[in-house]
């Protein structure tokens, strides 16, 4: 006779992927909910992961449930691929799932980002999960979610755009940062999550599919492929991305691709390019050529989405 | 260097080994020492990771070096991992084997108060003499001790955990006060199907929140979160100023049906606490605006948390937030979605601690707002405080159109936003 | 508590005695409001109001005559009624059976509403200018320039200190933050001005500067606009026409000058009488 102990599952191994297949089908589910509302946050009932909450769970969990052995995935922590999160992820996810990682954005197919979004244009076979960790672009003008839902529903955003307002009027400026509010499809107003203005324009027409997840705040949205995003702008007051005019990578010597400013001691500041796998290309671009094509093709620097002069791909969208 | 954390894995490494190295070993007897020494720590460690589970709670503990964040964390991360095979049988709580039960609201209750164990009544002095016994005879005296425990441990960890606890169910107060007509009569429905509960551990929380979902999540808060604002409402700032109706600690029977015969069977007792507070609310069955007839009603109301594990405190102040949560009164904890959202351990614990993550790409984007602010206003000229728009950083000249007899916004070109 | 005559029916001059070319701009039929199961706010109310006139309603604290204005201003779906607009859009349709958001469009293109509450008719922490440029934004403008300069307008034209317009609200003075709730209720020139009891509290210099504003902007832009409040002075001062009030009902309507020097009504006597 077998006891209750015995027929109990062992407290041993893990499913693959880590979470059990009840949960990543809800996961799933969600998804493709909110790939067929663009913008839209679906609710979720959020799962706790092996690490702390608010630090990268909602992605990780979209991560796990679209992570197959043959995926190659790459994790980003505001651009770097070393920092400790993205190497405890990236390490996490690996053992889990038994997928290849790279540092290479055009190699992977699978993209977990927290704030930043890759330097080289993203293609339509890759999907790019970023790390959430306020979904409600409505938090600033209505603390309340039962509310915040209801002006959802009604596209009654006039409150979002009366903070502009003010913004111009007391700064003359608007003064948001990072998480600037877009407007997706022409229906729902999202927090592109904290990326910095300049990765903004990134999520417009792209080819990629982008999935936005805040696992402590249980919603996830998405901006599909292809798929108009606007950010918040007057007609006579243009949205601008940062202004790093002039500033040069201490690395790669390029220009116009996101920095880091790196204070030095006795004043002043040097600066370095945010996106460390696109460095990390760009340096190995030489002794490659010099290898005379016995390089693997994904070597070579991709298309990037602002050129070398600053310009974005898309003429015009930039005013 | 911490922020690029060049090489981040073998950072991780070292970190985990720095930590490894303070926290000391550990074994598995070093798990079951804590599981016997601290069962209120192991409770209140497997109520907020809401799973009864006491081994690996004290092995959380060992693990975590007794970080009770990071212990609830990590038990309620293993219970992601977990299938969900079946569904128990509700407990009744006056089926419960109960240790402990008290009741503020009357002086004696049907079956009595029972004190069971607890600190409540006693002096708490640190028995500083502990220490002071030279190791010798302190060696001597654990070894006796441990002879004595082998015949009588029940009686040293939690009370009644193998004693006979067959005769120790109790009536609720609750039912009294039903049959004497304090309280309304619950509603005889039959025991819903349970795996028709909504659950929050597998569906989104969404607000009004089920009842259900509402007391899932109370029951797997954060002890000093639920604490702190059940705190500020007992002290004033709420509305409700409830007596303790009934807290009773037990054990409760799991049976579950056999999957072939249906045949209920016990998979085991485990400890559970359930908190009850009541107070009298002006019925609410008028509206707003004034009563013709002036008569205001009133009625007794009551809060309720339970718990797996014994957590008085929790549960307590989980029973009066219960109360406060349907009240119109502005403070914050009366409000559901406040409450909820702010008591859970693992998000509220988590998001505090992501702010140790570097922050340089958003802070980089913010300091480039504060810096063009500041370029606006020395362009603009300090005087003039405010912009119509002429001094705009990234204004567009030109696009103006200036025509006061103009309708402002032509009609039928109206979109909402 | 009930007088005598009040529930038989009693002649009353139902239309004022005015030569009516174009229909009424507002019809309002059979208004029911109640609170609670058995408090009857509003009892079977009938309104017309043509384009250009001023309507006053009077009636003493629970007549229900805030409730009404509440009503037309689709703050409160009533429990019974119908409620016309005669624009093109709207035509033909009952306004109360509008989903949320068609009235949204309604308040926000048609309506205009000055509360006697300063608090409920603005936010109090936002700018001035951007109270009046929140109800351009609904409206879809979306150009900065063009909502400074209708905001600049609309303050301008209920004589507002333009070198406070960016000032919040809070730190307004009671008969300003009667003047920025005007320009909000005018900034997109509504068919309809509906003014709750806009200048009790204000001290009685005050509000002659107030009223004086109303009329002259009424006069200019010839909003059809409809004006509750107690204070028979003002409604003598403002209202074409006034509907006199009590317990729900309407007991009495007229021109003003007739209805006020001449009334019929026990309860409008015993009104007016208090009144001298």
């Amino acid at each position: 006779m077998s006891t209750v102990a015995e027929l109990a599952s062992s407290n041993r191994g893990y499913s693959y992927a880590f979470l059990d297949e009840f949960a990543k089908r809800e996961l799933r589910r969600r998804i493709l909910k909110a790939i067929a509302i663009p913008g839209y946050q679906v609710p979720y009932a959020s799962r706790e992961l092996p690490i702390a909450r608010g630090w990268g769970t909602g992605g990780l969990q979209v991560t796990l449930a679209l992570v197959g052995p043959d995926d190659v995935v790459k994790v980003i922590d505001q651009g770097a691929d070393d920092s400790v999160n993205a190497a405890n992820l990236r390490r996490f996810i690996a053992r889990m799932a038994g997928a290849d990682t790279t540092t290479d954005a055009s190699r992977a197919t699978l993209i977990q980002s927290r704030h930043r979004i890759p330097e080289e244009r993203l293609q339509e076979h890759q999907t790019l999960v970023l790390q959430v960790p306020d979904p409600e672009p409505l938090r600033s003008v209505e603390h309340d979610i039962s509310k915040a839902r209801l002006m959802h529903a009604e596209a009654d955003y006039g409150l979002l755009w009366l903070s502009l307002y003010e913004q111009l009027v007391r700064y003359r400026r608007v003064t948001l940062g990072a998480s600037y509010p877009c407007l997706v499809h022409h229906r729902y107003v999202m927090s592109p999550s904290p990326i910095p203005r300049w990765d903004v324009p990134k999520l417009h027409q792209s080819a990629h599919l982008t999935l936005l997840s805040a696992g402590r705040e249980k919603r996830l949205y998405a901006v599909p492929p292809y798929t108009d995003v606007r950010p918040l702008e007057f007609a006579d007051v243009p949205f601008r991305v940062e202004d790093q005019r002039g500033w040069m990578c201490y690395r790669t010597g390029l220009q116009n691709k996101f920095m880091n400013e790196l204070p030095q001691t006795g004043g002043g500041a040097i600066y370095e390019i945010s996106d460390t796998g696109f460095v990390e290309k760009v340096l190995r671009k030489v002794p490659d050529r010099e290898a005379a094509g016995s390089t693997p093709a994904q070597a070579a620097v991709g298309a990037t989405y602002y050129d070398d002069e600053g310009r974005f791909y898309i003429d015009g969208y930039l005013r | 260097m911490y922020v690029a954390a060049r090489g981040g894995e073998s950072a991780i490494r070292n970190a985990e080994r720095l930590y490894r190295d303070l926290v000391g070993a550990f074994d598995a007897e070093t798990v079951h020492t804590i599981e016997r020494a601290m069962p209120y720590l192991v409770d209140r460690v497997m109520g907020e990771g809401s799973l009864y589970a006491p081994e690996l709670a004290a092995l959380a503990l060992a693990q975590s070096g007794g970080d009770l964040y990071e212990a609830v964390l990590m038990l309620r991360a293993f219970r992601s991992t977990q299938p969900r095979l079946a569904y128990a049988r509700p407990v009744d709580a006056s089926s419960m084997l109960v240790v402990r039960r008290i009741s503020a609201a009357f002086k004696d209750i049907p079956g009595g108060q029972v004190l069971g164990p607890t600190l409540d009544y006693s002096h708490r002095l640190l028995q500083l003499e502990v220490l002071d016994r030279d190791a010798k005879a302190q060696d001597e005296e654990e070894r006796s001790q441990a002879g004595e425990q082998e015949e009588d441990g029940e009686e040293a960890g939690m009370a009644g955990e193998r004693s006979g606890v067959s005769n120790c169910n109790y009536p609720l107060v609750a039912d009294w006060q039903r049959d004497a007509g304090l309280l309304p009569l619950l509603a005889v429905h039959p025991c819903p199907d349970a795996s028709e509960i909504p659950d929050v551990t597998r569906e989104p929380l969404l607000f009004p929140a089920p009842r259900a979902m509402r007391l899932q999540s109370l029951s797997r808060a954060d002890t000093g979160g639920v604490l702190a604002l059940g705190y500020a409402n007992m002290r004033g700032y709420g509305a409700v100023h409830p007596t303790v109706n009934e807290v009773r600690l037990g054990y409760a029977e799991i049976e579950i049906a056999h999957p072939i015969t249906n045949e209920l069977f016990s998979i085991g007792r485990i400890r559970v606490t359930h908190a009850e507070v009541v107070t009298a609310l002006k019925s609410a069955s008028v509206g707003n605006g004034a009563q013709p007839d002036g008569d205001t009603k009133l009625h007794l109301e009551l809060g309720f948390c339970a718990t797996v594990g014994w957590n008085e405190v929790k549960t307590i102040a989980g029973a009066m937030l219960d109360l406060a949560m349907d009240l119109p009164d502005p403070h914050p904890s009366h409000t559901e979605e406040y409450v909820l959202y702010h008591t859970d351990p693992v998000e509220s614990s988590g998001f505090c601690i992501h702010y140790k993550l570097p922050h340089y790409v958003t802070f980089g984007s913010e300091l480039d707002v504060v810096r063009s602010v500041g370029e606006a206003k020395r362009v603009a000229g300090l005087g003039d405080y405010y912009g119509d728009g002429d001094h705009l950083v990234s204004g567009m000249p030109g696009t103006y159109s200036e025509r006061p007899g103009a309708p402002l916004v032509p009609e039928g070109t109206a979109e909402q936003v | 508590m009930v007088t005598s005559g009040r529930d038989a029916p009693r002649p009353v001059s139902a239309h004022a005695p005015v030569i009516v070319t174009s229909p009424p701009l507002l019809q309002v039929r059979g208004l029911v409001k109640r609170y609670g199961g058995h408090v009857v706010a509003v009892d079977r109310v009938d309104i017309e109001a043509y384009a250009g006139e001023v309507l006053g309603i009077v009636g003493e604290s629970g007549s229900g005559k805030s409730t009404v204005l509440r009503l037309l201003n689709l703050e409160e779906r009533p429990d019974a009624g119908e409620y016309f607009f005669d624009v093109p859009a709207l035509a033909g349709r009952n306004l109360f059976t509008l989903d949320r958001m068609a009235q949204r469009r309604v308040r926000t293109f048609d309506i205009g509403i000055v509360y006697q509450n300063p608090h409920l008719g603005l936010r109090m922490r936002n700018t001035s200018s951007g109270n009046i440029a929140e109800r351009l934004i609904v409206a879809g403008e979306r150009a900065y320039r063009t909502l400074r300069l209708a905001a600049r307008e609309a303050l301008a034209a209920s004589e507002f200190p333009l070198d406070r317009m960016d000032d919040p609200p809070v730190r307004l003075s009671g008969g300003m933050q009667q003047r920025v709730q005007l320009a909000k209720a005018i900034a997109l020139k509504p068919k309809l001005l509906l003014l709750d009891e806009p200048t009790t509290g204000l001290d009685v210099s005050v509000q002659a500067l107030v009223l004086d504003t109303l009329k002259r902007l009424q006069r200019e832009t010839g909003v059809t606009t409809i004006i509750v409040s107690h204070d028979l002075g003002v409604i003598r001062m403002l209202a074409d026409r006034v509907m006199v009030m009590r317990y729900g009902r309407v007991v009495e309507q007229g021109l003003t000058d007739q209805v006020l020097e001449d009334p019929q009504d026990a309860y409008t006597q015993q009104l007016v009488h208090a009144k001298l």
